[in-house]
């Protein structure tokens, strides 16, 4: 277990550490119950705060809008399952290992074409599955981006391996096509603002994608991806996003 | 009927459900307190309105990842409305500590809001916060709705570190007292 944090809780609490202190204070709460119990109480202390604030009414349309992105969600089942089986804690690793070993078994027994690419694809699948298993394990940094408008639905982690030598990755699910000559971008942001081009790349048409980053992530803290018409140039359309992207630019 | 209303936490298993009804009663409850959490640290209704839509968006889509033992889904909502609008302030602007009079010039509580609600807790809270010494109770402010961290308001009230710490220390459990001996 790491060193107790008794002493940055309450800055925690209040959302008063920078990313890297709290990271090393969530790290930490992950293995020390008594550190956690300290900062769940903490927790709803800061979360009266907002009862001192003069309450205001947002506008009724808001509450439609809300509403009608979230019935977009449901009206994918497959993809929002999909979406849900991926999202940054609702990982459940076992069960695709378990189901990947399980498909591989199925596609031996058919010994045809067809099965021979569907192993190839499950390995895929396999194969990205354990590097992000090994990730976790090594205490990597995650960033989700949700799928936005025609996106909607698919999703990607961002994922810092904290071990020497690791590279950085983005696994990506529920990719949709993309037309001919366009690609996608991965895109670093940084806490001012700034967009660095972190990948290019197309969807392979397999349900997960694994996209390797070849620079650092350190010194950014959000991420996008945009449909562009080239590989250079002004990123065009964000279709994903960790957070809340900045205004989208025009195609 | 206030009895005849769902608790939180099966709202949130309903959410995990994917029942928009619950998403809708959920709302209906919190809406205001997110959009008026929203709007204190940005002053700005649509910034606030569009942190409110994503932090719904994401407690719809992340609700099974919620863990009681963490806190209310109260104070986890608003928490998840908290972190998108101080990243939001955090981006907007360079974010170098300001003299402290502009940091605490955040949204005036003017005539255009709605009277605070006048229920015990509400008030028990505010009377909590207004109790604690003003080093105190400016240094819980400042983080909390000014988006500040704990070293930026070392250097912008001038203290050191440890002193920044105390006050959170203290201040957060004078709150945390006060608050044990209403429930």
């Amino acid at each position: 277990m790491t060193e107790h944090v008794l002493d940055e809780l309450d800055a925690y609490a209040l959302g008063a550490l920078d990313r890297a202190e709290a990271e090393r204070v969530a790290q930490h709460l992950s293995t020390c119950a008594s550190c956690r119990n300290e900062a769940a109480a903490l927790a709803e202390v800061v979360g009266a705060l907002p009862d001192t604030v003069p309450l205001r009414e947002p506008r009724p349309a808001l509450r439609d809008r809300l509403l009608e992105a979230a019935k977009a969600d449901v009206r994918s089942p497959v993809r929002g399952a999909a979406a849900r089986r991926w999202s940054v804690g609702a990982v459940r690793p076992w069960r695709l290992a378990v189901a990947a070993v399980g498909a591989v078994v199925i596609v031996l027994g058919a010994a045809d074409i067809d099965a021979y690419r569907r192993l190839v694809a499950v390995t895929a699948e396999r194969d990205a599955y354990n590097k992000t298993i090994e990730s976790i394990r090594e205490g990597a940094r995650t960033w989700y981006m949700a799928g936005l408008g025609s996106f909607s639905g698919s999703g990607g982690t961002l994922y810092d391996p904290r071990a020497p030598g690791k590279r950085p990755f983005v696994l990506f699910h529920d990719l949709p096509p993309i037309a001919e000559g366009k690609v996608l971008t991965i895109w670093l942001v940084s806490p001012d603002g700034t967009w660095a081009r972190a990948a290019t790349f197309r969807p392979s048409g397999e349900d997960i994608q694994v996209i390797e980053i070849n620079s650092e992530v350190a010194g950014f803290d959000r991420c996008a991806v945009t449909l562009d018409d080239a590989p250079w140039g002004k990123h065009g359309t964000v279709v994903m996003e960790s957070r809340i992207a900045p205004p989208t630019p025009a195609p | 009927m206030p009895g005849l209303q769902p608790p939180d936490d099966a709202l949130l298993s309903a959410l995990a459900a994917r029942d928009l009804g619950a998403l809708a009663a959920l709302y209906d409850r919190y809406g205001h307190l997110a959009y008026s959490l929203a709007y204190r640290i940005l002053g700005e209704s649509e910034a606030a309105e569009d942190v409110v839509q994503d932090a719904f968006l994401s407690a719809w889509r992340g609700a099974g990842t919620y863990r009681r033992e963490r806190g209310t889904p109260r104070a986890w909502l608003l928490s998840i409305v908290h972190h998108r609008a101080v990243d939001i302030l955090r981006r907007k602007t360079t974010f170098r500590p300001a003299p402290l009079e502009l940091a605490e010039a955040q949204p005036s509580d003017d005539d255009t809001a709605l009277t605070a609600e006048k229920n015990v807790e509400h008030r028990t809270v505010r009377d909590a916060l207004e109790a604690l010494p003003q080093a105190q109770r400016r240094t819980i402010e400042l983080a909390y709705f000014g988006g500040y961290t704990h070293v930026e308001l070392s250097e912008l009230m001038g203290v050191p570190l440890g002193t920044v710490k105390g006050r959170m220390r203290i201040g957060l459990q004078k709150m945390r007292r006060a608050l044990e001996r209403t429930r």
